[in-house]
């Protein structure tokens, strides 16, 4: 055994050389004081774990799980990772109802679409909204995000799928619960796009919930089981689709990246070829292979918002320049900042105050802009930004949708 | 006792601030007696802060010395009681390797249950669960009760304790000659190194508890004590990688143990012979440095990849019997000297040899063979009355007494404090706000040692608080620490060459691993202190 | 995906070497993995405090001839360095940062301990000293209450010691008190955010005023204008009396303002900036790099002519050290550290380590070997140049900024 190669202890917190950098760039330290900041949280509360579990701090709940800290650290110290994992460890006892009602995204989602105009109307109205601010600790002042009547999965099969067989490649879609139980026409777009890149789409046999809800609310063990079932799904579709794409930065990053970190379950077989819409039409393009032809008339201000996951990620790029070819298109980049929606964390009473000082950096800038709509890769930014800023807010894919000739 | 008024007139002085001497101050204070301790440096600056920490079951010496390991396990049960605040209980365990001979294995533990020591033969697939840190190689395993033991906070307890029962202690103040009369010694001159001040002190006993440097001690007294200086040096590991105490369950050798201790664990030792004057700096080389990291590597396989906080190497005082000059004949065990009947020097005691585990019982018969000579009769209490810090409830009632402070820095403070955290203020957030991030030390536990432990500069502070002994060693709290420190001696000159000070002695343990995330932890340290700042020699 | 330059690593020298070509216009990638050294920056750029040998400079061209020629400044030469040197201060404010400072001559800072330190151009927050003397009789030295990383008794025995006669004095600002309940993040970055809302810079300033009497001039910590630099500016204004900023530990205000004012202005021309990503997997065409992978890029790889290695020294993770060997990290290039780890280190903190000085072997135009063989087009600058100790001379921003021009010029006169 070679020794001292290189020092890489469980995830790899002693690589931590407490430059401070990550807490210059935590959207929650500048709003919550009673959050530790990610190094005292991450690395520093880590060693003293390790000493006792006593060590571990409540606070800790207050990390958005944006992964910022991560972007900035220059050691590639996990410093989320650290975070969550330690949430998972020594955070004890039952989710809130509350917590598992937020997180439970696709229960929820399979309940409320059957009776969506009655959930729709309901959460909107003044005292269901005190109701559940007062009895479930969801924030009075947040708009529910709207459940669709009919999933996209009940539309597809009955719409699309058989046409898609007409292809001679494809791919499958991990439309997330976002696409199928809230906006169903994003998936729809992805499917006009794919189909006009020469693609047929595939869904997978029974999708569960990314998790990404169910790890920030401590719901590990779901959390495990439906990643495991979506790995076994992705591995089945991959040997006859080129690829699994996904719309939701969240959910991609999730499945690609807090799968083996957090839950210890090996994506390995599928990570390669499980990524973004986003960047397997880009590399589709710039290699040549295919092609898209944009309508004349399609006039646009765009504003593109980069959400905390994507930035993580590092795939930014690949929206950005997207949207860029559209010909009718003025783009612009929004400032690197975390919206404050942060999944589930918003919604919580609690965290309600916090989550609008992160964002509003971000919201100043989009209304001094005044773009025709903001870009954004990710759902919950979109309920975030939408009800803060009152801009609407589009996923690239629904944009090249809405710009490529029928 | 303390019969005379007089304030430079004592019943026994100490000199050396170790824990031998610290335990006999306050074994002698208990007492009744009228004590002074002096010290050249700070407390626990040689052998006694230079070791594993470990709390010995008396296992290791189970096999060779059955006497040893008897006394050990005899103390380790009464440090449990009086020092809880000092000592983790964590357990032990003795594997056996593949290359290692699994039948010692059995002559091992009969050893250990026939000295009292509880050992206890597992299924090497338990003592795996017990530690998974463990080489998964292992062939055999016995349990023993070793634990760590916290020697900074060993000493300051039995410091503060003596002072509580009357003791002075004189930190910084070094013995230059005897004063004597004819062949009885009298007293000391000594020189108090931050006054400048030159003094002189009578007692009608003087007992040297000087570890190593006892040997020098005793040839000012005009005697000699055979004394063998073994250099053992250590290595800290960044983290804890295990949590229960691993020795290699073989005849002792080098780096086969181990330690859990705070936040960090310890692998030792090396051993080898020194010349007198090379023990007041040891360094640490790189063969040593090698030899521990792949004997370690050994015991716990994840040595390999774990980031090294620093290395350090202590000097044992090690005694060989007065008939065998050679060094052959060396005892670990205790040595109790009068020199009265040894060398015809009359008012004149040696307290030297044994080790760590054993310094109470030491202390005990030191301050019996004091109590003698002043002709007292007073039996001592120091097995069963529990030091200052240790005198209360555990670490998690202790906390929600400092509850003004976050709740890390809780748990941080009444571990290493122990009931006496309730001294430490912590009123308002200036005083909550941290110092040292690492080691969860505040503003408050900072002004708390310079008040009330006798701290002067930075590394006295860390001795007492842990500041600057986490993973940055010091790069973000030296400068806030020597700030503090500055403020309470209103002078900033000597607070600034404090740091520097500070600085060199972390570097001094760092360089001997300075690779990896060490190396770019101190380039980060010397970009901030030398070109940020631009500190100078 | 294709560029013309693909540059790795996005602090001081990455940047500057990228707004170079980027305004000549070429198009640019700089892959950045995590922040860089910038967030800990003094507020001034040092360029040669003291030689190798020890001998204190003060006019900086007069030194450039004594220096070994494995050093980078004799690399680039005495008369393209001068011409460096006079053009820094242009280039920088034409990308929105302007220096202070005579560009060919050595002035003197403070530092946080209160010493006084050589150092040549400062961002315009700062000025540097024309002499180690104080241009003060009596000055002012003022904290935030609370914050551990500036200390105002270390400034002020510093300059009693020359005779100046200072006052120290702490703000209490209600402000502060939500920041405070956070034992950690008292922090230089996080009261300058709080400081960053005018009410509150104009209840300090207001504090400060009632605190002065007679005193020439006010000592300040960092910690105002992590977005805009002209603070100073506003507090001498209103003070009527010269102000003067003094670094705090890190993280540092005017260092990450700076470093984002830069990023931004590279992206603004055109250039893309991956933050958090890790240059890997580099494929070699002949003697030339063909194309680098990055972490998060995966199979889609990055394409140029040229590539810029800027990727900073051990503490930027540019090299690597092992027990027994010191390694470039990207490419596996060759370096002048020695191999036997008794040579990295002196036993004293203070004394010159050996270990600064290392990095890439290059050619005269910086151009680095891989196995003793010259590659053609890629290029090192900053700190993972070797042939200098930039910490004992004091002239890491120095080479990081004048290695970026020479090595920007050296592409663009190579493509023309």
């Amino acid at each position: 055994m070679k020794m001292q190669e290189y020092n890489i202890s469980e995830n790899n917190f002693e690589q931590c050389i407490k430059c401070t950098v990550c807490t210059v760039y935590c959207p929650v330290v500048p709003v919550n004081p009673d959050y530790p900041g990610p190094k005292q949280a991450g690395p520093d509360g880590e060693r003293l774990r390790l000493k006792k579990g006593i060590f571990f701090d409540q606070t800790l709940k207050y990390c958005l799980n944006c992964k910022r800290c991560e972007v900035a650290c220059p050691s590639g110290v996990k410093i989320g990772d650290i975070i969550q994992a330690a949430k998972i460890k020594y955070g004890h006892g039952k989710p809130k109802l509350r917590d598992f009602m937020l997180a439970s995204t696709d229960l929820m989602g399979s309940v409320a679409t059957k009776v969506a105009p009655i959930v729709n109307t309901s959460l909107k109205i003044k005292p269901v909204k005190q109701l559940m601010d007062g009895i479930l600790k969801i924030d009075h002042r947040r708009n529910f995000p709207e459940y669709s009547s009919r999933t996209f999965e009940s539309w597809f099969r009955k719409n699309a799928a058989a046409a898609q067989e007409k292809f001679d490649r494809h791919v499958a879609y991990f439309h997330g619960c976002y696409a199928n139980y809230n906006y169903p026409q994003l998936g729809k777009d992805f499917v006009k796009v794919m189909n006009a890149l020469g693609y047929g789409v595939r869904l997978l046999d029974g999708e569960k919930c990314c998790g990404v809800a169910l790890i920030s609310n401590g719901m590990i063990d779901q959390a495990t089981k439906n990643a495991k079932k979506n790995i076994r799904l992705m591995t089945e579709a991959l040997s006859s689709c080129e690829a699994v794409l996904g719309t939701s930065s969240s959910c991609s990053f999730t499945i690609r990246d807090e799968y083996p970190h957090l839950l210890g379950v090996d994506n390995s077989a599928v990570r390669d070829r499980m990524e973004l819409a986003v960047r397997f039409i880009y590399r589709l393009i710039e290699s040549g292979k295919a092609k898209l032809e944009f309508r004349p008339d399609f006039k646009a201000r765009i504003a593109y918002h980069v959400p905390c996951h994507m930035e993580k990620l590092g795939w930014g790029m690949f929206s950005a320049r997207l949207v860029q070819m559209i010909p009718g298109v003025e783009f612009t980049m929004l400032d690197s900042n975390c919206c404050g929606i942060a999944g589930t964390y918003g919604f919580k009473k609690e965290n309600y105050e916090v989550s609008q000082a992160i964002g509003k950096p971000l919201f100043d800038q989009i209304r001094t802009l005044d773009p025709d709509y903001v870009a954004c890769d990710c759902e919950t930014c979109k309920w975030q930004i939408e009800m803060s800023t009152g801009y609407k807010v589009m996923n690239p894919i629904s944009i090249l949708a809405a710009a490529i000739k029928e | 006792m303390s019969q005379n008024g007089n304030n430079n007139e004592f019943d026994v002085i100490i000199i050396g601030g170790g824990i031998t001497g610290a335990g006999t101050a306050r074994d002698c204070a208990m007492r009744g007696l009228k004590v002074l301790l002096i010290e050249r440096h700070d407390i626990a600056t040689g052998a006694t802060g230079r070791n594993h920490g470990l709390l010995h079951s008396g296992a290791r010496y189970a096999v060779t010395d059955q006497e040893s390991a008897r006394e050990c396990i005899k103390e380790n049960m009464i440090l449990r009681k009086i020092a809880r605040h000092c000592v983790e209980e964590t357990d032990g365990l003795f594997i056996t390797l593949p290359d290692d001979d699994l039948d010692y294995q059995k002559k091992f533990a009969d050893a250990c249950n026939s000295a009292g020591i509880k050992a206890e033969i597992i299924d090497p697939k338990e003592a795996l669960r017990m530690e998974p840190s463990a080489n998964p190689a292992i062939i055999g395993a016995v349990k023993v009760p070793d634990g760590s033991v916290d020697p900074f906070r060993l000493t300051s307890a039995n410091i503060t304790d003596a002072k509580l029962h009357g003791a002075k202690v004189m930190v910084y103040t070094e013995l230059v000659s005897f004063i004597k009369d004819g062949d009885t010694i009298k007293g000391v001159k000594v020189h108090n190194h931050i006054t400048g001040e030159d003094l002189d002190f009578y007692a009608p006993v003087t007992v040297n508890a000087g570890g190593i440097w006892g040997h020098g001690i005793a040839e000012k007294a005009g005697t000699t004590i055979n004394m063998f200086p073994a250099k053992g040096a250590l290595l800290i590991f960044g983290h804890r990688v295990n949590n229960v105490v691993l020795n290699r369950c073989r005849k002792p050798a080098n780096a086969d143990i181990l330690v859990p201790g705070d936040t960090v664990c310890v692998i030792g030792t090396t051993s080898s012979r020194v010349p007198f004057d090379e023990v007041d700096d040891m360094r640490v080389t790189p063969d040593e440095v090698d030899l521990l990291l792949s004997e370690g590597a050994l015991l716990a396989p994840a040595l390999a990849t774990t980031r090294i906080l620093r290395a350090y190497a202590g000097v044992r005082p090690l005694v060989s019997a007065d008939n065998d000059p050679s060094g052959r004949n060396i005892s670990r065990g205790i040595v109790l000297l009068d020199h009265e009947t040894r060398d015809g020097i009359k008012g004149f005691i040696s307290i030297t040899g044994g080790k760590l585990m054993t310094y109470r019982l030491m202390a005990e018969w030191a301050a019996d063979a004091v109590c003698k000579k002043l002709g007292v009769e007073k039996e001592c209490h120091t097995m069963d009355t529990p030091l200052p810090g240790s005198r209360s409830e555990g670490i998690e009632e202790i906390s929600r007494k400092i509850w003004t402070n976050p709740t890390t820095t809780q748990k941080a403070t009444a571990g290493r404090h122990g009931d006496l955290s309730s001294r430490i203020p912590s009123v308002n957030e200036f005083d909550t706000s941290l110092v040292c991030e690492c080691e969860e030390v505040s503003t408050g536990e900072v002004k708390y040692a310079i008040d009330e432990l006798d701290v002067h500069n930075l590394v006295d502070l860390r001795r007492r608080t842990r500041v600057g002994m986490g993973t940055c060693q010091g790069e973000l709290c030296a400068c806030r620490a020597a700030g503090l420190l500055a403020q309470a001696r209103h002078c900033a000159e000597s607070g600034k060459k404090d740091l520097g000070r500070f600085l060199n002695e972390r570097w001094k343990g760092i360089y001997p691993v300075g690779w990896g995330d060490a190396l770019r932890e101190n380039e980060y340290s010397q970009w901030v202190y030398s070109g940020v700042c631009g500190l100078e020699k | 995906m294709k560029f013309d330059t693909t540059i790795i690593g996005g602090g001081l020298s990455g940047l500057v070497c990228g707004l170079r070509l980027q305004k000549a216009g070429r198009n640019c990638v700089i892959v950045s993995a995590g922040q860089n050294a910038m967030h800990f920056s003094s507020g001034y750029f040092d360029f040669l405090d003291r030689t190798p040998d020890g001998k204190a400079v003060s006019v900086l061209a007069d030194a450039i001839e004594s220096l070994p020629d494995c050093h980078p400044y004799s690399k680039i030469g005495k008369v393209k360095l001068t011409g460096y040197m006079e053009e820094v201060q242009p280039f920088f404010s034409g990308c929105g940062v302007r220096l202070n400072g005579n560009p060919l001559r050595n002035g003197y800072r403070i530092t946080p301990t209160g010493n006084f330190k050589r150092t040549w151009l400062s961002l315009e927050d700062f000025v540097p000293f024309e002499s180690e003397d104080c241009p003060w009789k009596k000055v002012l030295i003022v904290n935030i209450e609370g914050f551990l990383d500036f200390n105002t008794a270390f400034i002020a025995g510093s300059l009693e010691d020359k005779g100046v006669c200072c006052k120290t004095s702490v703000l209490r600002l209600e402000e502060m008190e939500r920041l405070r309940r956070n034992p950690s993040e008292m922090r230089a970055t996080n009261i300058a955010r709080v400081l960053d809302r005018k009410e509150v810079s104009d209840k300090a300033i207001r504090q400060i005023k009632d605190m002065l009497k007679d005193e020439d001039a006010v000592i300040l910590p960092a910690v105002f204008g992590l977005k805009n630099s002209t603070e100073k500016d506003t507090i001498e204004k209103a003070l009527e009396r010269k102000v003067s900023f003094v670094a705090t530990m890190p993280p540092s205000v005017p260092g990450i303002r700076s470093q984002m004012r830069l990023k931004s202005e590279f992206e603004a021309a055109g250039g893309v900036f991956l933050q958090g990503d890790t240059a890997c997997g580099p494929e070699m065409a002949g003697t030339r790099i063909a194309s680098i992978g990055t972490v998060n890029f995966g199979d889609i790889r990055l394409e140029s002519d040229s590539f810029v290695l800027a990727s900073g020294s051990f503490f930027s993770k540019g090299l690597t050290a092992t027990p027994d060997s010191i390694s470039e990290n990207v490419f596996g290039l060759d370096t002048d550290a020695s191999d036997s780890r008794k040579d990295w280190y002196d036993t004293d903190f203070f004394n010159r380590q050996n270990y600064i000085s290392y990095g890439v072997r290059t050619d005269d135009r910086f151009r680095c070997f891989k196995d003793g063989r010259l590659i053609e087009n890629l290029y090192a600058v900053g700190s993972i140049l070797g042939g200098s100790n930039p910490l004992y001379e004091g002239s890491g921003a120095g080479i990081a900024i004048t290695s970026a021009l020479y090595v920007a010029d050296n592409i663009l006169s190579a493509e023309a």
